[in-house]
């Protein structure tokens, strides 16, 4: 584990571990991970399919509740936050990419990355922004595009300019690129470097492409739930 | 490929439940039609017999025959009709009662051997009855023995009291027929043995009574037959009658066209249609079909809107599942399947299913047609006095096979179609398909507007003709099936023009608060515009249920209750007992003197006996009345002598009917004892005024004068004006006057003449006791009224019973649907959306929100259909109910029709949706609460 002094902690783990219930008795499927992510920099969750690294995503993203251990943003147990402070806490600080497609399937390119603006509360020269962040994500010409009419690729990036939209502090992104070609997953990660160094975002993301590994500030390789 | 289809269905548990219910109801409802017409049709047939019996006092079911046979024909006749006589009741279907023959021999001269003075030459005919010594009671002597002849060779014989008196014979004397040759040649002697009369108990048998056997002596029916007919029938000039009497009580519609065509083929086309005389249930079956046919067409057509909504649920709930399965379709299909093995796993899902369903569905039909029998008033049923308990005596007929055939024929077909179109889906059209979007085949074929313009165009032509209307039902002819569809029609094309509309009317009311909307209101607007199209069908679904369900109880409270009112006006009081009044024109005046004639008033006293009145009256109620109009002329009218007090308290008229209350007009009568109420008639057609003077005459033509104090145009139980049915099948409207006048001023000026009594009973009045006062005081009523039977006779009419019972189950069975319909369509509809919910969830949408989400969803769903439901409903009852009810219009419907709307149905209406849509908030609000978000989005991964 590498470690970078120089700014201060965004995300503490400390001692986490994640249990689920099964038919014959419980699965493992994190065990003891400890991490200080400091805010802004881009940190590569790395392991292969099936290590707990998506499980590790969700602890930290609130959606999840870690069996062991906690995690601590700003300094501040998110376990111990109520129903509603996650939500907010997601709602204003966090942008998500997942795995799995992840945009509202009612809503065009436009309107998908508008939403989140519009989750986030913030109110006035949202077109402005929604058509920033989908030229950046190299979207600019199928903005009205249903998600139904876009390709894979497409609609994994206009769910990482959704991400990003409302400044969030923390984007996590669950192999975003997984869908991609390595062109534009090179993009991708060309433009997480981008956001973490212009906007000061931090941004955990997982991935099992060993090309892009390089790309991070800090590497956390996970194996069969455990830190290695 | 049975095992993979039992899995498939098992994987869908709450669909295959749901198809199910949806085949079990069809199948339910399609068959306990022709049940319930079956069971209907013979209690109605039996009425009709029953109402001849007790009007006519004759067995209604009887052929007559008769023929003459004549001196040297040989007998031919008599063994041809004979051998009709015995195969008669075969070629009708019916049970044979009884057959009554009567031969009797031309008159001949006759002379008593007694040498009696008194006793000249007699003219009788020689005959036999047969069965006479079983139904026959002797009032003196004895009945011929079975042999029928006396050791001296003498015929016994019995003759009745008429031939006793106007023959002057006695018993035991020997009468010898001259003309008349026993088989050895000699003169035939016979010997009077007895006088007979009818038996104690009203007996069907004599269809000829004693009193008209009276030139007839009657023998023993083997000794006629020995003597005067087979070889030596051609000496003789025999009158033969033949009496068939069948059973009614046990005769069953279906017997009924094989009972019609035989008789008309008797009486018309036969080799015996000059011999047998038009039978009276000719008649009967008559007017007995042309009801059939009228509630036939009527119950039929008012089945068509559930049995419609009932295949469309299905159509619904089969797409809903060929949706869910669109990706395991596509898959076999790129794993090699063709699409005919496709199609065929569905079908094979399908007839299972129906098969299934079907079963129970006869079986539940039996239950519903057992609700159908025993329904007393809208949603009200009474299974004590029902018609055909549950699983009872419902049989199941073929007429019933071909429903329930029909049922499972539609059910297959409605449900396998849809698969057709899904069979050729490959994967890859399938993705095409997600990203297509387009307007509904029924928006763009204007399915709406095409409903909407045949339904105006039946109200048009059916407002049109409402007079009409009256006079063909008078003439039994058909009714126009807009009359009934029409309503239906209207309310599916109100129904989808509001699907037409909704989503314009979300799309402004989006507009409207751009600013204002939330991120969970934004979300469903667009959900709406995006998915909208998909819940047309369940909004449809529910606004028909309740514009129908509200269009059903209007409709079934408005047509019994009209009837009933009506029934309720024409019966005048609880009950009316109009006895037989002897008078003294049979004595005849001693010594010749003219006796003034006079009335003998039967005992009053006997009315206060009655326990069950509470009070009555006196009314005079002449029908052979008239006034004098002037010259020679004279204007036939009812005469109604009453007490007005009395009168006013006995009877009860409904509200609002004439300017004021009938009890006012009474007021004016008792105040001027010489004044006279009369009917509007003599304002409108013969131009008296208030204040005119007019002499009316009672049926004697007894005078007495009145001034007109005012015009009725209703009174207690009279009927104005009515139409009858001419011979030749026009109708004509004749128009009834009536005089009212005190009957104190009557009687001081004509003494006592026949008057009827006006009952009116206690709230708790026992309805036989009323029976049982008529035979303990030994009443002879020449017209009784019973108020609380002519109701109950409205209530049960098959006609009004059926409308209510299916109006009723209809209405259950819709409300059934709504609810299982929207809660499913719910249900799927999240768990299909609940990755989206977890990618909501997952930005931070609160909980709250989300149930915002569905909240709105519901209103922009369920609450736009129910307003839109309400809505239609309000106007298609408006609109339709009057032209549904003129077609259940009596001939003698005196009262104005009403609509009748009960609020407490509509408020079971609305407690029933509204709880529907509550629960469905509730299993949303669960299912929403249950919802893991890293699960919900792991869906997504597939």
């Amino acid at each position: 584990m590498q470690e970078t002094q120089q700014s201060r902690t965004a995300i503490e783990i400390n001692h986490v571990g994640r249990t689920f219930p099964t038919a014959g008795g419980s699965f493992q499927a994190l065990k003891d991970i400890n991490a200080r992510i400091p805010e802004g920099i881009l940190t590569i969750l790395k392991g292969r399919s099936g290590s707990g690294k998506t499980t590790l995503l969700n602890i930290i993203g609130a959606l999840d509740t870690p069996s062991q251990g906690h995690v601590l943003i700003d300094g501040k147990n998110i376990a111990r936050l109520t129903e509603r402070q996650k939500d907010n806490l997601r709602r204003k600080q966090m942008g998500f990419v997942f795995q799995a497609v992840s945009l509202i399937p009612s809503l065009n390119a436009w309107q998908n990355v508008e939403f989140s603006l519009r989750m986030a509360g913030i109110r006035g020269s949202r077109r402005e922004r929604v058509e920033e962040c989908l030229r950046m994500v190299g979207l600019g010409s199928r903005m009205t595009h249903m998600p139904a009419e876009m390709s894979g690729g497409e609609q994994q990036r206009v769910a990482i300019a959704r991400a990003l939209a409302h400044r969030p502090r923390i984007i996590l992104a669950d192999e975003p690129t997984a869908e991609l070609d390595s062109a534009m997953a090179a993009e991708v990660t060309r433009l997480f470097a981008e956001l973490v160094e212009k906007e000061k975002v931090t941004i955990i993301m997982t991935t099992h492409d060993v090309g892009l590994m390089d790309a991070g500030g800090m590497v956390i390789e996970l194996e069969n739930g455990e830190q290695k | 490929m049975f095992k993979m289809m039992l899995q498939k269905l098992l994987s869908k548990k709450w669909m295959s439940v749901c198809l199910l219910t949806g085949i079990l109801l069809l199948a339910a409802t399609a068959v306990s039609f022709p049940m319930y017409r079956s069971t209907a049709f013979d209690r109605m047939l039996y009425d009709e017999f029953r109402e001849h019996l007790s009007t006519e006092g004759e067995w209604p079911a009887v052929n007559s025959f008769i023929i003459v046979s004549k001196k040297d024909a040989g007998g031919k006749a008599i063994s041809r009709m004979e051998g009709l006589m015995e195969e008669l009741c075969g070629m009708l279907g019916v049970t044979e009662k009884e057959t009554v023959y009567y031969y009797s021999l031309a008159k001949a001269d006759a002379r008593s051997l007694m040498n009696r003075k008194d006793v000249g030459t007699l003219s009788l005919s020689l005959g036999f009855l047969s069965g006479l010594e079983e139904h026959a009671g002797m009032l003196a002597g004895e009945m011929y023995s079975e042999e029928g002849i006396a050791d001296d060779g003498c015929l016994e014989a019995v003759i009745s009291q008429s031939c006793m008196v106007s023959s002057k014979l006695l018993i035991g004397e020997i009468i010898e027929f001259s003309g008349l040759k026993d088989p050895e040649g000699k003169p035939v002697r016979a010997r009077i043995t007895g006088v007979f009369q009818e038996g104690r108990e009203k007996d069907f048998y004599w269809r000829r009574t004693p009193e008209e056997l009276s030139q007839d002596i009657l023998v023993s029916e083997t000794v006629f037959r020995k003597y005067f007919t087979g070889d030596r029938a051609g000496g003789y000039t025999i009158t033969c009658c033949y009496e068939s009497l069948f059973e009614y009580e046990d005769l069953e519609a279906g017997q009924v066209k094989r009972l019609k065509e035989t008789t008309e083929w008797l009486t018309g086309e036969s080799p015996y249609r000059h011999t047998i005389s038009e039978p009276v249930y000719a008649k009967i079956l008559d007017t007995y079909t042309r009801k059939q046919a009228r509630i036939d067409a009527a119950l039929f057509l008012l089945q068509i809107p559930v049995l419609v909504l009932l295949g469309a649920f299905l159509f619904m709930i089969s797409g809903q599942m060929y949706d869910m399965e669109r990706n395991d379709i596509s898959v076999m299909k790129s794993r090699g399947a063709s699409g005919g093995q496709v199609f065929a796993l569905y079908l094979y899902q399908n007839c299972f299913l129906t098969v299934l369903g079907t079963l129970a569905g006869v079986w539940l039909g039996r239950i519903f047609a057992g609700g159908l029998g025993s329904a007393r008033s809208f949603l009200e049923f009474d299974f004590q006095g029902s018609l055909a308990l549950p699983g009872g005596d419902v049989v199941l007929s073929w007429e019933t096979i071909l429903y329930t055939a029909a049922a499972m024929a539609g059910c297959i077909l409605i449900m396998t179609l849809p698969a057709g179109k899904h069979s050729r889906l490959t994967i890859v059209n399938l993705k095409q398909k997600k990203a297509q979007r387009k307007h509904s085949w029924w928006e763009i074929c204007c399915l709406d507007l095409i409903c909407l313009a045949v339904a105006l165009y039946g109200y048009y032509t059916c407002t049109k003709n409402q007079g009409a209307v009256a006079e063909s039902v008078l003439k039994g002819e058909n009714m126009d099936p807009l009359q009934y569809v029409s309503s239906s029609l209207f309310i599916v094309g109100l129904g989808l023009f509001a699907l037409r509309l909704q989503p314009l009317i979300i799309k402004a009311i989006f507009a409207l608060g751009r600013r204002f909307w939330g991120p969970a209101s934004y979300i469903s607007f667009m959900e709406n515009g995006k998915n909208g199209r998909k819940q047309q069908f369940i909004m449809l679904l529910l606004m028909m249920a309740i514009s129908l369900g509200m269009f059903h109880a209007v409709a079934a409270r408005t047509i019994l209750q009209n009837a009933l009112k009506n029934a309720d006006y024409l019966a005048g009081a609880d009950y009316i007992v109009k006895e037989v009044w002897e008078d003294n024109s049979s004595q005849g005046g001693k010594g010749g003197d003219p006796v003034e004639f006079r009335y003998y008033e039967p005992d009053y006293e006997k009315y206060d006996r009655l326990e069950s009145a509470m009070a009555c009256t006196k009314v005079i109620y002449d029908t052979k009345a008239y006034v004098d109009t002037g010259g020679n002329s004279r204007q036939d009218v009812t005469l109604m002598g009453i007490h007005t007090r009395q009168f006013g308290e006995i009877t009860r008229m409904p509200e609002g009917l004439m300017e004021k209350h009938y009890h006012e007009y009474l007021n004016e009568l008792a105040l001027n004892p010489d004044g006279i109420l009369v009917s509007a008639d003599f304002r409108d057609i013969l131009g008296y005024k208030k204040g005119d003077t007019i002499t009316y005459c009672n049926f004697q033509g007894n005078q007495a004068r009145g001034k007109i104090l005012d015009f009725v145009s209703y009174w207690p139980g009279y009927v104005f004006s009515s139409m009858e049915l001419n011979p030749d099948g026009s109708v004509s409207h004749i128009s009834r006057p009536l005089v009212i006048a005190p009957i104190g001023t009557l009687s001081s000026r004509w003494g006592t003449v026949p008057y009827e009594v006006w009952i009116s009973a206690r709230e708790d009045a026992d309805a036989d006791e009323f029976y049982r006062w008529i035979k303990d005081e030994q009443v002879r009523p020449m017209r009784y009224v019973d108020r609380s039977a002519d109701l109950e006779a409205v209530i049960r009419d098959p006609l009004l019973q059926g409308t209510n019972g299916i109006l009723t189950m209809g209405f259950l069975v819709i409300l059934l649907l709504c609810g299982v319909g929207y809660l499913i369509y719910w249900i799927l509809s999240i768990r299909s959306r609940e990755m989206i919910f977890g990618i909501l969830r997952a930005g931070g949408m609160h909980k709250g929100e989300i149930f915002h989400i569905l909240i709105n969803e519901q209103i922009f769903c369920g609450g736009f259909s129910v307003a839109a439901g309400i809505l239609i409903g309000k106007l298609s009852c408006d609109m339709f109910v009057p032209i549904l009810q003129t077609a259940y219009v009596a001939a003698n419907q005196i009262l104005p029709l009403q609509l009748i709307t009960r609020q407490q149905d509509l408020i079971r209406l609305y407690g029933v949706t509204g709880a529907v849509l509550a629960l469905c908030l509730c299993i949303l609000f669960g299912l929403v609460q249950r919802l893991n978000v890293a699960k919900a989005l792991k869906l997504g991964e597939e």
